[in-house]
């Protein structure tokens, strides 16, 4: 059994296939995590990251069915992810009803909406190109899962170190670190703390509506209701993993998405490995995470409650 | 005095419902002055000022700066304005810098060599010393009302208004603090103005006061035409009789000269054995900062302890311990003759510990709960069904019985407790823990944020309690409130207690000097 | 002291019943009609017709004959889901874990039924106690971590969602397990063995209208959960710790007991949905499948939510839910995705989100003002 193992891992290991594909699946989560860890550190667990994905994706596909250009496509999938983030920030930071039950409704609701047109329109849908980054894809084993992609998940590459730079460099990301903090203190300082959080929000379902495009249109090829399947939570958990750090973040979704493609490639090397343990790894992980270094790691102040003036 | 008042506030009116906070309030502020703005809790002097800075709109009249008309809908437009306002609590997160704290809310590009210059500039120019790099959860309380007045000043305001500044500081650093007011005041012509209901701290520190009782502006004139009792008359609208009155406003030197009462002495030597004893109670928070540091103290059965000391010395962690809601690291609690669990649910209220605690809206009742179950969270009365059932007729008639007797006013038992008044939420938390025959009562700040008529009667109960045999424990940061009540005095410090003294031997100065810690670095 | 510019009461506020109950209602109804007319406009755009898809909705969940049974077995889980979920948030926890807490309980109550070897109602006795066992453990692994390591219960709750999603999938592989080990089912795969009739709920018929007695069962628990919340010395203690943990440690409520039972009982509520799906004969023909739990550990969420937290609310809220549910099964005839109740379905939820919410701020507002220490 165990000596199987091992050989399962050193096969799907000398592959480059799975590199590309884990990297592939990182970068979904990636998307995600990138928008999700400003709206954390922002104090909101944003949990219709998911529904953002997947409507961004949904979205993705009438955009490029319709005008037969992945950019278009993108876009489209973006303003969806946005429009997703929007209802989610203004229900939960405008009317500050409670945040997880906000989204986990988005959640049914994208779904029931994307599934209920799909049944309707059924947009036809292709990948997007592949692009070599000349001299960079010959690395061996990591040049192609790094530089030899479809376009859009370059998309990613610029979009990380963009949101450190936001957050620790401009005024506005240091307003919404003092929100995710100390709410109370960010009101007195005249900082709109409901309208930072929803801006954070809305960062994060355009990232996420991006994050299903690219699922769509850089990875899958054509849509379906479970095409996202819990990669927006896994993005969530990648965030809480990674101790709210966006270093932590990124690296939790590169082992998050490592462990799926694993997953997949696993029985294409014909060793038939437990993928329920590899599908719940993120989670269990997480929380593993989070019993450990519970005292270590120093979460948002202020994460998930809610700000009302005059209500401490 | 031709020049117009740097701000000035005509008839301002603001209602709160159907009580009125300010009644045609008229103040100027000028250039070059400490503007003392005097007056007990609930005078209205906070919501003048929050008219000032934009954080209430009034219903009525005019603001004028520099002479110039104009209205302050929000803090923002007040900054543009040139006011500025010292905050006492939440303008601070803990876990960025000093340099990002200052420059939080600010509309400017982030640069952090020019912010951390600033701040650097600012705090040499004031004297207020000062690390740009320090995160500001590792800064004392003193340091941090330093970040907030350098935010402050940041902006160059031309008017600065700090309420209340001095609670968190010991005597020491409130005269710095004044030094550094003049400073700014001499130097710069900026207008200060100084909200407080510390009668002395106003006499020392200012040019010019302002007295407002009940909403409306009694009386000001020029601190050099002003004496204390004249003050204090005023503020409390008839000549101070009493001795608590004396202490809600402030009034130190009415009380030195008087005695203690004799009784609570009388009472202390009669009784052999402590109904309350600490020893060495030490304990650390989640951070692993010290919040009792070896603190020891006796209360006896019908004395009343008070612990004085500057806010932020431990008070809040000694109240949580006698709630059941601080665990500690090392030392031991006894309460008559049982060694209750510190930090276990329950345990000191089993053993006979009432609290009435400072943040009572927190440890002291449930705002969301009724009357009447707020008059029986403890133990409430159980069925004859069952002891798992509660009796809801006996919970009624108790709580009907309570409300009578403690003069609690509200529509009913049935009435959801936030509706009721910050002095009868008192009451019924004092209710509620009197009626349940403790062995000691503790009341943390019992009297903050009260009027004179609440606080004469929670003073009044307390006094009772202690001729009934009660050990009580005041905890304050109000020394005229320790002065007025306590039949002994200990003074905490930096989570201990380094000094002990009979009300009859109190020597206003040496506690003072006690508070700031002094004895301790003597020795 | 914070600011409040809101309009603020003083002591003696009086409550105004009449207007105040006008003022709510007018809420909802806006919201509601809100809501209703989004769905509509989605309808609109692809085509469909309102009205029939109304009328078949209707049939779907009370006209046609039977359909009331139906739609009480769809509200048997939610209810059961939406009563320990109020215990929970009475005690100021947020479980949002239902849909994996109703899996596993569900799936230890299979298991039990599948290997005893004997069938029978003391099974079925046995079958229960599983399903509630199930779902207590897997809130239960929530609880500890909350109070052993401080880390938020909503957070391991819904972790756990997905976690239980893959280990009951592992099961359904595994004929030691959960798999039906039958070898003439052919290639069946990931499906369990079904359940003996012996041990079947039993269904009463009304009227036509059949479903399984655990709506009986549903009934008195949410008459028990509403007197225990109102009359008990546990409920008070509960809603004391919900309100102020503070001040309820301090008269005697330890947190982590409370607390964590809040949790657990939660958890076995949500297990006995579980276990009630299985063997009632509503769900997945007595037989379990990965995607057993359908949705009704959130949606019984949702009920609680719109039933405000009140135990009897909660069951025509779970009879609303439940009609939408089996209302949408008829909607395949009239043409139009059945996914629509779903989009319908989360609107309602969301317009019925608005009122409290605002009602909340506004009361917390008035609360402040008033017992704020005037300025």
């Amino acid at each position: 059994m165990v000596g199987d193992f091992f050989a399962a891992v050193g096969d799907v290991l000398s592959n480059e296939v799975t590199y590309s594909s884990g990297w592939r699946l990182a970068v979904a989560l990636g998307f995600v995590a990138v928008g999700e860890w400003i709206a954390e550190r922002a104090g909101t667990i944003n949990v219709s990251v998911e529904g953002a994905m997947l409507g961004g994706a949904f979205a993705a596909g009438i955009g490029y069915d319709a005008s037969g250009s992945v950019s278009v496509g993108l876009l489209v999938g973006a303003a969806v992810g946005l429009l997703v983030g929007a209802v989610q920030a203004h229900f939960s930071h405008n009317l500050t009803a409670d945040q997880f039950v906000v989204g986990l409704t988005l959640n049914i609701l994208v779904l029931g909406l994307a599934s209920f047109l799909n049944s309707s329109l059924k947009p036809e849908t292709a990948t997007a190109h592949v692009f070599e980054v000349p001299g960079l894809v010959e690395i061996p084993l990591l040049g192609p899962a790094l530089f030899g992609q479809p376009w859009p998940l370059y998309l990613l590459y610029p979009l990380v170190p963009l949101a450190w730079w936001l957050v620790y460099r401009t005024r506005w990301g240091l307003e919404v670190r003092a929100v995710g903090e100390n709410p109370q203190a960010a009101d007195v300082s005249s900082i709109d703390v409901n309208a930072r959080r929803r801006q954070a929000v809305y960062i994060a379902g355009i990232t996420s509506g991006l994050g299903g495009g690219y699922l769509l249109l850089g990875q899958v090829g054509w849509y379906e209701d479970s095409i996202v399947g819990g990669q927006g939570f896994i993005a969530i958990a990648a965030v809480i993993f990674g101790g709210w750090t966006l270093r932590g973040a990124m690296f939790g979704c590169l082992l998050f998405g490592s462990a799926n493609s694993f997953r997949l490639s696993l029985p294409g090397v014909g060793h038939p490995l437990n993928s329920e343990l590899l599908s719940s790894l993120p989670f269990v992980l997480t929380i593993c995470v989070m019993a450990l270094f519970a005292h270590r790691t120093r979460e948002p102040q202020s994460l998930a409650r809610p700000f009302i003036r005059g209500l401490r | 005095m031709t020049a117009p008042a740097a701000a000035e506030l005509r008839g301002i009116t603001k209602r709160f419902g159907a009580v009125v906070a300010c009644d045609g309030v008229d103040v100027a502020l000028r250039r070059g002055e400490i503007h003392g703005i005097l007056g007990e809790n609930g005078a209205g002097k906070s919501t003048l000022m929050k008219v000032l800075i934009g954080l209430v709109l009034p219903d009525a009249g005019t603001i004028g700066i520099d002479g110039e008309a104009c209205r302050i809908r929000d803090p923002a437009e007040a900054a543009e304005r040139g006011i500025g306002m010292v905050h006492q609590h939440f303008s601070l997160v803990e876990p960025l810098t000093v340099w990002e704290n200052v420059i939080l809310g600010e509309p400017i590009r982030l640069d952090a060599a020019a912010a951390r210059r600033r701040v650097q500039e600012i705090s040499e120019r004031y004297g207020l010393a000062i690390d740009p790099d320090e995160r500001i959860s590792d800064l004392s309380a003193g340091l941090r009302q330093r970040v907030e007045i350098i935010k402050c000043l940041r902006r160059d305001p031309a008017i600065v208004i700090l309420d209340e500044p001095t609670s968190v500081l010991t005597p020491g650093e409130s005269e710095q603090l004044f030094a550094v007011l003049r400073r700014v005041v001499e130097t710069e012509n900026k207008a200060v103005a100084l909200v407080s209901h510390k009668l002395d701290e106003v006499l020392a520190a200012t040019d010019r006061i302002t007295i407002m009782r009940a909403g409306a502006v009694v009386d000001h004139r020029p601190t050099a035409e002003a004496d204390a009792p004249g003050l204090a008359r005023a503020m409390v609208g008839r000549p101070v009789s009493l001795r608590s009155e004396a202490a809600a406003v402030g009034f130190i030197e009415a009380l030195s000269e008087e005695p203690a009462g004799a009784e609570g002495t009388a009472a202390t030597q009669a009784a052999p054995a402590p109904v309350l004893s600490i020893r060495g109670a030490t304990a650390r928070g989640r951070d692993g900062r010290l919040l009792l540091d070896g603190l020891s103290l006796e209360v006896y059965p019908g004395e009343i302890v008070g612990v004085a000391g500057v806010e932020g010395n431990g008070q809040a962690p000694l109240s949580d311990l006698l709630s059941s809601l601080l665990p500690l690291d090392g030392g031991s609690v006894r309460v008559d003759d049982a060694a209750p669990a510190p930090g276990r649910p329950g345990a000191m209220a089993a053993a006979g510990v009432a609290v009435v605690p400072a943040d009572r809206h927190e440890s002291g009742c449930v705002l969301d709960m009724s009357v009447a179950e707020n008059l029986t969270l403890v133990s409430p009365p159980r069925s004859r069904l069952g002891r798992a059932v509660i009796d809801r007729t006996a919970r009624q008639e108790r709580a009907e019985q309570l409300i009578a007797q403690f003069g609690i006013h509200t529509s009913g038992p049935d009435a959801p407790m936030w509706s009721l008044s910050g002095g009868n939420q008192q009451r019924v938390v004092l209710a509620r823990e009197l009626s349940g025959d403790p062995a000691v009562l503790v009341a943390a700040q019992p009297t903050r944020g009260l009027d004179v008529g609440a606080i004469e009667y929670i003073s009044e109960r307390l006094r009772e309690a202690a001729r009934d045999g009660v050990g009580v424990l005041l905890i304050s940061t109000e020394l005229e409130e320790v002065l007025d009540l306590a039949d002994r005095i200990a003074v905490i410090f930096r989570g201990r207690i380094i000094g002990e003294m009979d009300r009859a031997d109190v020597d206003v100065e040496r506690l003072g000097l006690l508070m700031s810690g002094a004895q301790e670095e003597a020795s | 002291m914070t600011a409040v510019d809101a309009a603020a009461g003083t002591g003696d506020m009086r409550y105004d019943r009449a207007r105040e109950g006008a003022t709510v209602l007018g809420i909802y109804v806006a919201s509601i009609a809100v809501a209703l007319l989004v769905a509509a406009l989605v309808l609109w755009a692809t085509g469909g017709s309102w009205t029939t898809v109304l009328s078949a909705l209707l049939d779907g969940s009370l006209r046609r004959p039977g359909r009331w049974g139906d739609t009480i077995g769809e509200a048997i889980p939610l209810l059961l889901v939406a009563l320990g979920t109020i215990v929970n948030s009475k005690a100021g926890l947020v479980n949002i874990g239902q849909e994996g807490q109703l899996f596993v309980g569900a799936a230890l109550a299979t298991y039990v039924a599948t290997h005893i070897g004997i069938s029978g109602p003391f099974v079925l006795l046995l079958m229960m106690l599983a399903g509630v066992v199930g779902g207590a453990v897997w809130a239960g692994i929530a609880s500890v971590l909350r109070y052993q390591r401080r880390i938020p219960e909503v957070l391991t709750t819904l972790l756990l969602v997905f976690v239980a999603a893959q280990a009951v999938g592992y099961g359904l592989k595994n004929t030691d397990l959960l798999l039906d080990p039958t070898p003439d089912t052919g290639n069946r795969n990931l499906i369990s063995d079904q359940l003996d009739t012996a041990t079947r709920l039993p269904r009463v018929s009304w009227f036509g209208n059949e479903f399984p007695v655990s709506a009986f069962v549903a009934l008195v628990l949410a008459i028990l959960v509403a007197l225990a919340l109102a009359w008990t010395v546990v409920g008070f203690r509960l809603q004391m710790l919900g309100q102020g943990p503070r001040t309820a440690h301090r008269a005697g409520v330890s947190e982590s007991r409370y607390g964590g039972l809040a949790l657990v009982v939660s958890g076995a509520f949500c297990g006995l949905a579980g276990a009630f799906m299985f063997a009632g004969g509503d769900f997945g023909n007595y037989r379990l499948t990965p995607g057993f739990p359908v949705n009704i550990g959130w949606e019984g969420l949702l009920v609680a939510l719109v039933a405000r937290s009140h135990p009897l609310v909660a069951i025509p809220a779970a009879f609303v839910f439940a009609a939408l549910r089996t209302g949408s099964g008829f909607l395949a005839a009239t043409g139009v995705d059945r996914d629509i109740t779903r989009v319908v379905q989360a609107l309602l939820v969301l317009a019925l989100l608005v009122p409290p919410a605002v009602l909340f701020v506004r009361d917390r507002r008035r609360a402040l003002a008033a017992a704020r220490d005037r300025v």
